[in-house]
């Protein structure tokens, strides 16, 4: 395949050579228009083009199209009593020929065009950042060389970063459209999408909103971003797999990157519960309710006394501790099943370390503290102590 | 007030042979829509052609499949092909084709108003079928005995109950993913998809469950290689497939693709027992001459692309390794 | 020379060749056991008719739930998502397999297309009802599967969530598209030996009108495609059931590798859908315009060449799968092959209003509505078939709007016009021709309202399939609904515009039109048998010899200048 690669590419390269356009590095992501959204990656200028390009033929053919039927039906309309007309020619092969080979040149053109963009669409930069995504129903998860896990994507500016991605259950197609990037990720299988973008956005928390920026808005009273789709149907929270896509100039990316594979760290035990539990319930919160509305999976709400009462759970039986239940739920969900819900969560091996279910676990045990439906600490608590103010 | 309006309804057949509705001397076993036997005929052979373009189209994305499946697992394909009685189905493979044969003379005896020959040629050839089916039960019963079925069963040690707990767990267990909180990088290298090896089944080496499949159950040992009896060193013990050392990971997908085709090849040979049992109730009657012949024709090109299918897939599934 | 009387419309003559002029093939027999146990084409036609018309407006109903709920983000009319995942897949299941696919070839073409050809029936009558029925199992399992819990797997059932959805109505809607695809493939298989062996005297392969073109190469497709559906559907059934592992890749198996075999029968069956309606649409602008159809021969030849070229372009669907950029480039480049000769069809079709007399009829309006409907969605299949915009536009709801375009726009839109064009000639009766073209008007206004905002949802990037979305997509997808509810008014006065007819209508004479195939050279509705002696085959398109005729409320052809006829003529203007 590298071979094919290489002949395909370096035939692109010599038709690239002999372009008339060249795309020159941008200095600002191209603002929206009636058709596209924000351009913000390298190859989305290029994109745009083509896509001008097949807009421009097809107006030009629409038009004609339906400028002459509207032409000749005015025209050529009968009305009653008159005769047939009987001076129609019935073939015309000088022209039947031109307009056949005419639309064959014009569909190679465009073929041209878009294959000459595919090809930098296809393939990585050998010098990439790699960042490893795992899909699952329905929620996305990054995680970063230095052992790092993000909800949301972040990249550098500026460098081309590389998507690792892989799906723990059924198809998901991870969707940039402000990128212009689009892969499916397939079970059993990692496939690659890769882009560049050079223009940072906000960072959550850190930077305020900009109020002539003209990327897409991030989340509520918070940073720009660009937004991430899952464009590949998979079930019921297919529409609620969306997240946000940050870029940061590099020197506040590796920042960031550090923040985020120590964040947990730099949390002492006893907080464990409500500095970091209700971001980890996020997560969760699309299965498991807190008010004991019966969702996918069962509710938090008294859990800890039914995992207590399940014959399983006690000394000398499967499950020592209740404790010992819920990491096992959620390392290999599939071992014991609460009857009545099917076998349907993912598992989160990888993707939450032993002070994270600690988290979880402070969590359940607080419950009374938290939002039933954000899953945030209460108004009346402090988000410093997790006492009552 | 009523019109009268000139038209043309003189044809050409019409100046050739009076042609009205109800002719006389209309063969009762033309269908009314049709001019003549003739033309019933041909269409009926167009017919059955067409119908076989999609048999074969039908099987062909089996094949394909197989092809695909093939590929990916070669040795998977030549190991488990070891499994399949070779005796067994090269004696399939003469009865269909001896039954092709019977069916063919039985068209011949049609054409040529031999109604007792025709008899019992379509009786042969229904007992070919018989017989054919008969090889099939027994084949797919000791396969059944042996748990060399598809999916997860095919994991399950014959005779065993815990152990079809334990494949049944394992085809509900989750994939285990591949580590990635390590704040080593290194490990973050994508795994290479390795080449799949060559043929020689014995460089492959046995696996726990695999990150894309499966294999015997997890826990269970590998042993140590079972003595083969002499002068079959290459041949796996029926039985024991799953205390061979040498069983690569995704056997179950042999026989997965093995029972597909030859069972979706069995039900077209039962559909075929009954067209045939049909054309032998008529012959009885008597409804088949020279003139009148089409029915078991079309019913003979039909039992052909069975037998022609069963050609197909012998070699490919008994003979290659 | 025989005598034939037409009806006119004031009082009905006695006989027509013999027989009682009341009698045609609805009053030849009566009962319900008489049309069950029918074996007439047009019978089973109708049959067809009533079926797929019922399917369509329950697939209808579930579109217009889907687009109500996507009036506002957020829950509007359900709570639950998986209901609205539900809707869209019924919609989606519904229209393929039990409206569009059948819809012209097995309504339309089974009353016209052995009466277009001369023939009495088509050639396996019993075949014929035998695929009816299988098209009514189909039905009712679709109706079973609702009732055990429904599917929401989307109509494409990809793996592996469609071998894993707890969904209870999958294998019953799997069998469904298994038993349906037969229907298909018989349906195919009749008209294919139809036109080869039924054609009468004097009906050469450039004789036939280029509708049987469109419905011959639409067989061809039929027959060597739906069997790989059928292959695919067994292998999913298999999978779910007894889990052997094909496509789950836990299990060593490829979901992708079902997604190969899914496209490779449903690429060629939109061209299935589409190539009827392309017949039709050349019948009714040739026929509207009193002058022969522009390059006959072309027309036919593309219409092999698109069943041709469909079987080798599945790929285009898979352009973000994982494929290989090798496989991509090749899919791409072959795609756009197909772009031509439907290019050439719609340029001929221009070309042949030229110089013509145009009517504008209900059935020229909707040919009408076509050209433009088709050309947009042709157009924007460009996009898609170009490898670096379909990355961005794939999954989104630009190729929802596409698809309606070529689908709706364009399949659909034809077979109404197909519909129009032969009520009179099946059923007797003219419609409203105001009602008629007024309700076209709205269907084409609430069509283009509906579906071309969809294109710019799709390429400002909403996902498609999607049961909340951003707010910022808000205003397209109210214009969107909006649109439908106009489509579903338009809809609605065309059913009573036709159904009217069967109170109001008045009788419609043999050629309302003035068309030459042979359709209108029989009574409306025909008798029995279609022809009771076998028809005198003309110039199809020649329309020099076809006049008005007030006293008939219909057109009639005047033969007398046919040197075939009376060899003393000098013959009228040449053919094709």
């Amino acid at each position: 395949m590298s071979m094919t690669h290489q002949i395909l590419a370096h035939t692109a390269s010599q038709v690239s050579a002999l372009a008339a356009f060249a795309q020159t590095g941008a200095a600002e992501p191209t603002a929206p228009t009636f058709w596209m959204p924000v351009g913000a990656s390298t190859i989305s200028q290029g994109v745009d083009h083509t896509l001008d390009v097949i807009n421009w033929i097809c107006y030009v053919f629409f038009a004609l199209v339906v400028g002459l039927t509207v032409w000749f039906v005015v025209k050529y309309r009968h009305r009653t009593g008159d005769k047939f007309r009987t001076d129609y020619p019935t073939h015309n092969t000088p022209l039947e020929i031109t307009w056949s080979v005419i639309p064959t040149i014009i569909v190679i053109g465009i073929f041209v065009v878009g294959f000459r963009s595919y090809l930098d669409i296809y393939t990585a930069p050998k010098n990439a950042f790699d960042i490893k995504v795992t899909a699952q129903k329905w929620a996305w998860s990054f995680q970063y060389p230095n052992g790092a896990v993000s909800d949301d994507l972040y990249i550098p500016a500026g460098r081309p970063v590389r998507l690792v991605l892989r799906s723990s259950d059924v198809l998901h197609s991870l969707y940039i459209p402000d990128f212009r990037v689009k892969r499916d990720i397939v079970p059993g299988r990692y496939t690659y999408a890769w882009f560049q973008c050079d223009f940072p956005t906000g960072q959550p928390g850190k930077t305020p909103r900009d109020p002539n920026a003209k990327v897409v808005s991030g989340p509520e009273d918070d940073a720009q971003a660009h937004r991430l789709f899952c464009t590949e149907y998979c079930g019921t929270g297919h529409s609620k797999m969306n997240r946000y896509v940050y870029v940061l100039d590099e020197a506040s990316f590796g920042q960031w990157m550090t923040d985020q594979s120590q964040w947990m760290d730099k949390i002492p035990e006893e907080e464990l519960y409500f500095k970091a539990g209700p971001k980890i319930f996020a997560r969760c919160q699309q299965c498991h309710s807190l008010d004991g509305t019966v969702g996918i999976g069962p509710s938090w709400k008294g859990i800890i006394e039914r995992v207590k009462a399940y014959p399983i759970v006690g000394d000398g039986k499967e499950y020592g501790t209740w404790e010992d239940y819920i990491r096992t739920s959620i390392l290999v969900p599939g071992k014991y099943v609460v009857p009545t819900y099917g076998n349907v969560m993912p598992s989160f091996k990888g993707q939450l370390n032993d002070k994270a279910i600690d988290a979880v676990l402070g969590y359940m045990q607080q419950l009374e503290k938290f939002d039933t439906k954000t899953g945030k600490l209460k108004a009346e608590f402090d988000p410093a102590t997790g006492m009552k103010k | 007030m009523s019109q009268t309006i000139a038209t043309t309804h003189t044809t050409h057949a019409d100046q050739a042979h009076g042609h009205d509705d109800h002719a006389h001397g209309h063969d009762p076993h033309v269908a009314h829509h049709f001019d003549s036997m003739a033309q019933q005929f041909d269409s009926a052979k167009l017919g059955i052609w067409l119908f076989l373009a999609t048999e074969i189209l039908f099987f062909g994305g089996l094949f394909v499949a197989y092809a695909i499946l093939r590929m990916r697992n070669p040795e998977v394909f030549s190991y488990a092909s070891h499994y399949l009685d070779t005796i067994m189905g090269g004696i399939n493979t003469c009865v269909l084709i001896l039954s092709s044969l019977t069916m063919a003379l039985a068209v011949r005896c049609a054409q040529t108003d031999r109604r007792g020959g025709l008899i019992v040629c379509l009786v042969l050839t229904f007992m070919g079928a018989i017989g054919f089916l008969v090889i099939k039960y027994f084949e797919y019963t000791h396969k059944f005995h042996d748990n060399l079925v598809w999916g997860s069963s095919f994991y399950v040690p014959p005779h065993d109950a815990e152990g079809h707990a334990e494949a049944m767990a394992l085809k509900t267990a989750p994939v285990a993913s591949a580590a990635i909180v390590v704040k080593d990088p290194t490990l973050f290298a994508i795994p290479d998809l390795a080449v799949k090896p060559a043929v020689d089944v014995s460089a492959v080496k046995s696996a726990s469950v695999g990150p894309t499949g499966m294999a015997r159950a997890s826990g269970a040992p590998a042993p140590a290689p079972a003595a083969l009896a002499p002068g079959k060193s290459e041949e796996a013990h029926p039985g024991t497939h799953l205390e061979d050392a040498k069983l690569p990971p995704n056997t179950h997908l042999f026989f997965a693709i093995y029972y597909c085709m030859t069972g979706l090849h069995g039900i077209h040979v039962v559909a075929g027992m009954g067209i045939i049992a049909w054309l032998t109730w008529r012959a009885v009657r008597g409804d088949f001459s020279s003139k009148n012949f089409t029915a078991v024709d079309t019913g003979g090109l039909y039992w052909h692309i069975v037998d022609l299918i069963w050609i197909f897939l012998f070699p490919l599934f008994y003979l290659i390794h | 020379m025989t005598t034939i009387q037409l009806p006119s419309p004031g009082a009905l003559p006695d006989t027509i060749e013999g027989r009682p002029a009341s009698d045609n093939y609805l009053t030849h027999t009566r009962g319900i056991l008489s049309w069950i146990f029918t074996l007439d084409h047009k019978r089973i036609g109708v049959m067809y008719m009533w079926s797929v018309l019922g399917s369509f407006l329950l697939g209808g109903t579930f579109a217009l739930l889907l687009r109500t709920e996507l009036l506002t983000p957020g829950p509007t009319i359900t709570e639950s998502a998986d209901t609205y995942n539900q809707w869209f897949t019924l919609h989606g299941a519904i229209m393929v397999f039990l409206v569009i696919i059948p819809s012209i070839p097995a309504a339309l073409g089974n009353i016209i297309l052995p009466i277009m050809l001369g023939a009495k029936d088509v050639a396996f009558p019993r075949l014929n009802l035998f695929s009816y029925y299988l098209w009514v199992t189909g039905a009712v399992l679709c109706v079973v599967s609702l009732a055990m819990g429904g599917f929401d797997t989307g109509w494409t059932f990809y793996t592996p969530y469609s071998t894993t959805t707890t969904a209870g109505g999958v294998i019953p809607v799997l069998t469904a598209a298994f038993v349906l695809g037969f229907s298909s493939i018989f349906t195919g298989l009749n008209f294919i030996v139809t036109v080869h062996k039924l054609r009468p005297p004097g009906m050469t392969w450039f004789r036939m009108p280029l509708f049987l073109w469109a419905i011959y190469a639409t067989a061809i497709i039929q027959v060597l495609a739906t069997p790989v559906l059928g292959i695919t559907l067994l292998l999913l059934i298999v999978e779910r059931t007894v889990n052997i592992g094909i496509f789950n890749p836990s299990m060593g198996g490829d979901p992708v590798l079902y997604q190969h075999f899914f496209w490779f029968y449903s690429h060629p069956a939109v061209y299935i859908m589409i190539l009827p309606a392309m017949g039709i649409i050349s019948e009714i602008i040739a026929i509207n315009s009193h002058r022969a159809i522009f390059g006959y021969r072309l027309i036919a030849f593309s219409s092999i060449a698109i069943a041709f070229f469909s079987f080798i372009v599945w790929g285009h669907h898979m352009f973000t799968s994982g494929q290989s950029a090798l496989m991509n480039t090749l899919f791409s480049a072959i795609s756009f092959s197909v772009a031509i000769p439907s290019a050439v069809k719609v340029f001929n079709w221009i070309a042949t209003l030229y110089k013509g007399s145009v009517s504008l009829t209900t059935p020229m309006w909707y040919a009408l509505a076509f050209l433009f409907l088709f050309t947009i969605g042709g157009l924007t299949g460009l996009h898609l078939a170009t490898l670096s915009t379909d990355v961005h536009l794939h999954d989104t709801y630009f190729v929802v709007a596409h698809f309606h375009y070529v689908m709706m726009g364009s399949a659909l839109i034809g077979m109404i016009g197909g519909l129009h064009h032969w009520w009179p000639k099946i059923f007797g009766r003219m419609y409203d021709e105001r009602l008629g073209t007024i309700a076209c008007w709205i269907i084409f206004i609430g069509f283009n309202v509906t579906f071309f905002t969809q294109f710019m949802l799709g390429s400002q990037g909403m996902p498609r399939r999607y049961y909340d979305y951003q707010p910022e997509f808000q205003i397209y997808h109210v214009i969107s609904t909006i649109g439908s509810y106009i489509m579903a008014v338009g809809f609605t006065l065309t059913a009573i515009s036709l159904f009217g007819s069967f109170f109001n209508g008045k009788k419609a004479p043999a050629n309302p039109w003035g068309g030459r195939s042979l359709e209108w050279q029989c009574a409306s509705p025909p008798p029995f048998d279609n022809f009771a002696k076998a028809p005198r085959v003309g110039d199809c398109y020649d329309f020099s010899v076809v006049h008005w005729d007030p006293k008939l409320g219909g057109y009639r052809v005047d033969e007398s200048n046919d040197p075939e006829v009376n060899p003393a003529a000098q013959g009228t203007k040449a053919a094709h």
